[in-house]
């Protein structure tokens, strides 16, 4: 259910994506990924339309992280970051970092390729009903995410919606 | 550091299929997070002063994706942008997959011999002018706008061939009609030395874009003057 990738220019990690729905302990889990207990970027998933989308922002994180260039304090935050249209990193935190209430999120983990351990880790610390990452679109908040990346309806005629986010992402430092 | 990084992008580069090789840029084919992606890398002049280089290519580099960016913002189709590497200068874009380049198509359509292929290609240069409109109103300027830097996508069943903009390496931001000018008197040298007999289709593509363009004008105005100017030509006034 879990969702596993390599990515082409960092081909000894991986990345794991795993969805949860009906979360009743984001408050704790929010806790832990700011003491460090939880090595994951806590995100909240109706913020995002594709796993893809997660793909493209850990890609930058890990290209800045190597060239010790992130903006923010450490790979996971940088993913969050990277997400958002804006260059503002509290924002980026607020859109899509998970809040106390959230009751759906993603964790995205980056690790080598024998510590698929770390996801069972995850799993025992979640509260919450794991459903299949490629399920994400149907937990989409539409009309949200159009609305925070400013998509209208003549960049729709070019494209989706996801062309229209990951676009943003990978160009907003000179923009 | 900025070594290492470079080397993971320019590793991965080794895999990829080249291609096309410009004076400026190295384009490669490979798939990219799952996509099929291309790659765009200016590489290192060495004729240039490095730090001159540096700041150039990356110059550049900011510009090409700032107008696809732009292009897009406005609906006018430009492939996406995934990842932009600025230590290699490697931007990592859509690939436009089932598609064939407005200069195959018009060649093919003109070799085909009957008549008819005007009404088809018209149809086409139309939206070509209606897109290239859209675009200086954005202020964007191509730069180097040829028949071979408009893909053609295989349409879905009732649908439509829709034109998708590449290869905006020499592109920036202007509002001034004489650059809006001299893009469309580059796409008119190279369409009808490309293009044999395609006069009237060009006339066509203009009429479209006069006809779309709130700013056309002033444009078409300079653009006169434009073609006066260019190489062979009598500059007695």
């Amino acid at each position: 259910m879990h969702l596993s990738q390599t990515l082409e220019l960092f081909p000894d990690l991986t990345v794991t994506q795993i969805l949860f729905q009906e979360v009743r302990n984001a408050a704790e889990l929010r806790q832990n990924a700011v003491e460090g207990k939880i090595k994951g970027a806590l995100i909240k998933a109706n913020m995002l339309v594709s796993p893809f989308q997660v793909l493209v922002a850990a890609n930058k994180a890990l290209h800045l992280q190597k060239l010790n260039q992130m903006k923010t304090r450490g790979l996971f935050s940088e993913i969050i970051f990277n997400l958002s249209p804006t260059n503002k990193i509290s924002e980026a935190f607020n859109k899509f970092g998970i809040s106390d209430g959230d009751n759906s999120v993603l964790v995205v983990l980056v690790h080598n390729k024998e510590e698929s351990h770390l996801i069972s880790e995850i799993l025992t610390k979640v509260d919450g009903v794991q459903i299949p990452v490629d399920d994400l679109s149907s937990i989409s908040d539409l009309e949200k995410i159009k609305k925070l990346y400013k998509v209208g309806p003549r960049e729709e005629q070019c494209g989706t919606l996801l062309d229209a986010v990951v676009c943003r992402m990978a160009t907003k430092d000179v923009m | 550091m900025a070594k290492y990084s470079e080397m993971q992008t320019l590793d991965f580069l080794r895999t990829a299929e080249l291609l096309k090789q410009g004076a400026e840029a190295l384009v490669y084919r490979s798939v990219f997070l799952g996509k099929p992606t291309v790659v765009k890398e200016r590489f290192p002049k060495r004729y240039r002063h490095p730090v001159l280089d540096e700041k150039l290519t990356h110059r550049r580099t900011m510009q090409e994706v700032r107008s696809i960016l732009r292009c897009r913002k406005a609906g006018i189709s430009a492939p996406v942008v995934f990842f932009v590497d600025y230590t290699s200068h490697c931007i990592f874009l859509e690939e436009i997959t089932d598609s064939s380049t407005l200069r195959d198509h018009i060649t093919s359509a003109k070799l085909s011999g009957s008549s008819c292929p005007d009404v088809e290609l018209e149809h086409l240069v139309n939206k070509i002018g209606h897109m290239l409109a859209k675009m200086h109103d954005e202020d964007v300027i191509h730069g180097d706008l040829t028949t071979s830097n408009m893909l053609l996508r295989r349409p879905p069943r009732d649908g439509e061939t829709d034109p998708v903009l590449i290869d905006f390496g020499l592109s920036y931001i202007s509002t001034l009609p004489e650059d809006k000018a001299v893009d469309l008197y580059v796409l008119e040298k190279a369409f009808l030395s490309t293009h044999p007999s395609t006069d009237a289709l060009f006339e066509t593509l203009l009429k479209s874009y006069t006809a779309s363009s709130q700013k056309s004008e002033a444009v078409i105005k300079k653009l006169d003057e434009v073609r006066l100017r260019g190489r062979k030509r009598s500059m007695v006034g």
